[in-house]
């Protein structure tokens, strides 16, 4: 038995009771096989609400302007002239290969066991060397603390047998998150019907991120070639929150 | 093919703010002062005596202020103390929180060795048993004008004078993340800039000290590194364009819809291509030469610095960076400048640094 629910929305009301009891007995988590978390994002279903933007700005009491995770918008015209809408979730990537970890100069980011890219705060010195390294940018400089900031997939709450809260406010569901090491988990049979058409973000970097994608565009998933409507970003610095 | 809109993305704010560029100006040109000091004061050659006297005091002076807007970049400054109580060494940046105290450290043993002579001197000239006489008196410390311990002191700052200039070139190179950073050819582009920039900072002294006749030797110099600058950035430029360095034509490709970069990178060609034409043809002029030298090497370290860190690594939007009246931005940059400009003020105040000084120290 695991101590962490399964991962669904669904899944995570169903298994309230046995949350209840595993965090009663926290003593026999020691004995469980350790997990391996994951993310997997299914773009059809995102409708870029930015509810989890939101979600994790409140959960983690971010500064104003600044995010952990997003959804950029893109309008996306192909050669006949038909525009449709699609959506990118970015986040950290909790890579098995983090370029943040071995740049860092005073060992303040590490990978936990679960495969949880985090830094101590106590430790870090804000020196902003890992926001140069990460492939996807996913850190920043904390406005409050001068620390490096970034998602940690809200180890916090996946600790208390909760869900991140991105995945649990994602309107479309189009968030999954569970254990990769787990075959019978949600994500892990989510990926196996995907049938190997999940994708990450910026493969040739050679991060081998944990965050997976169903219906990536590959024209989205890296630096894009296109236009910016500028005009359009918000950006509570110059315009107000 | 598609065209594609980006409607709403999210841009980082840079994590190097200017202090970062601050501080590789300085710290460059202060490790590339100390080299021009070497061939007047550890080889006393005659032609490069008066020259090199100036280039410590500007290895001097841009020495002590670099690491201060580094402390700065921190944002908290006492949390230096971390890269010494947990240093990861697979990080550049871990190894140069060791080369900057060993090139500091050789550096001003080094100087103080030059100086003894100078400083004895010193103490004589004033009125036996005044404060400053005997501040002089145990500065000098005897004033023996050792060569031997010169040359040790001379090698030690050599020694963290290469580590400095290489670990600064590297730490920025290892960011594969950043094509435009990601180039073998950076870390020789701010060292030769560093030269280009320790050759007019020199000069700069030079000019403030009324000392003009040292203005051929210098041009020669300045000539020369511009050339190396103009062969280094055609040499990335002939690498992104062929193909042969992916990263380099890769931020080529971001760069190509960008008129800003396009202007930047030819104020780049053109401040070179100046500054080289002012040292060919107005050699015995001092003033233009140094300035245009120090705008190249900060110019270029502001556009790779800060203007790279604008080039989007996912979606579209190009975040330009404009300096604020800010702490940590516009009024850093004035700070460093006010604190350039005491040390030089109570380093100039305190100990001349023309030759004559020098000789009756020594004389005596």
């Amino acid at each position: 038995m695991r101590t962490q629910p399964e991962p669904t929305r669904r899944a995570f009301l169903a298994a309230l009771p046995a949350v209840t009891a595993g965090l009663a007995s926290p003593a026999a988590a020691s004995q469980e096989e350790v997990p391996r978390w994951g993310m997997l994002i299914d773009t059809r279903r995102c409708i870029g609400c930015q509810a989890c933007t939101i979600a994790c700005s409140m959960e983690n009491v971010l500064p104003e302007g600044q995010f952990r995770t997003s959804a950029a918008t893109y309008a996306v015209t192909n050669g006949k002239g038909q525009t449709g809408m699609s959506m990118l979730p970015r986040l950290c990537n909790h890579c098995e290969e983090p370029p943040c970890i071995p740049v860092c100069p005073v060992g303040a980011t590490f990978k936990g066991k679960d495969g949880v890219v985090l830094v101590d705060a106590d430790r870090c010195v804000g020196c902003g060397y890992c926001v140069q390294a990460c492939h996807y940018e996913a850190r920043f400089i904390n406005h409050d603390t001068g620390k490096a900031d970034k998602c940690t997939f809200c180890s916090h709450r996946v600790e208390a047998g909760l869900l991140p809260a991105c995945v649990e406010t994602c309107v479309g569901g189009a968030r999954v998150f569970g254990d990769l090491n787990d075959p019978a988990s949600t994500i892990s049979r989510r990926m196996q019907a995907a049938q190997g058409k999940t994708s990450v973000l910026k493969p040739e970097a050679g991060t081998r991120p944990s965050v997976f994608y169903i219906g990536l565009d590959k024209e989205l998933n890296g630096r894009v070639q296109g236009a910016s409507a500028t005009e359009m970003m918000w950006r509570p610095n110059q315009q107000g929150a | 093919m598609n065209t594609t809109v980006e409607i709403l993305g999210f841009t980082r704010e840079p994590g190097w703010l200017p202090w970062a560029v601050q501080y590789f100006f300085l710290i460059g040109i202060s490790a590339a002062a100390f080299f021009i000091s070497l061939p007047g004061l550890a080889w006393r050659h005659p032609e490069w005596r008066g020259v090199s006297r100036r280039a410590l005091l500007a290895a001097l002076v841009c020495g002590l202020t670099a690491p201060v807007a580094l402390l700065a970049d921190l944002h908290q400054p006492g949390r230096f103390l971390n890269f010494y109580l947990h240093p990861n060494l697979q990080s550049w940046m871990a190894w140069g929180s060791f080369f900057i105290p060993l090139y500091l450290f050789g550096l001003l043993l080094y100087a103080w060795l030059c100086l003894r002579p100078q400083l004895a001197g010193l103490a004589r000239e004033h009125e036996a048993g005044t404060r400053l006489a005997k501040l002089y008196r145990a500065l000098a410390y005897g004033g023996h004008d050792n060569r031997g311990a010169i040359r040790v002191a001379a090698v030690l700052a050599a020694l963290g004078a290469v580590l400095v200039l290489l670990y600064t070139g590297m730490e920025v190179m290892v960011v594969r993340a950043r094509p435009l950073w990601n180039t073998p050819l950076l870390p020789p582009l701010f060292a030769v800039t560093a030269f280009a920039g320790g050759l007019g900072m020199t000069a700069l002294f030079e000019a403030l000290s009324g000392h003009r006749d040292s203005a051929p030797l210098l041009n020669r110099w300045a000539a020369r590194s511009q050339w190396a600058v103009l062969a280094l950035l055609a040499a990335w430029l002939l690498s992104a364009f062929t193909g042969i360095a992916p990263a380099a034509a890769e931020a080529l490709a971001s760069l190509r819809g960008s008129v800003s970069w396009r202007v930047t990178l030819g104020s780049l060609v053109a401040v070179s291509v100046l500054t080289l034409w002012v040292a060919r043809k107005r050699r015995d002029s001092l003033v233009l030469m140094a300035l245009l030298a120090l705008l190249g090497a900060w110019l270029l370290r502001w556009a790779l610095i800060m203007g790279g860190q604008g080039i989007p690594k996912m979606g579209a939007t190009f975040r330009s960076y404009y300096p604020t009246l800010t702490p940590d931005s516009a009024l850093g940059i004035v700070g460093t400048a006010g604190l350039f400009l005491t040390l030089y003020i109570v380093l100039t105040s305190f100990v001349p640094w023309d030759e004559s000084t020098q000789a009756a120290g020594a004389a005596s």
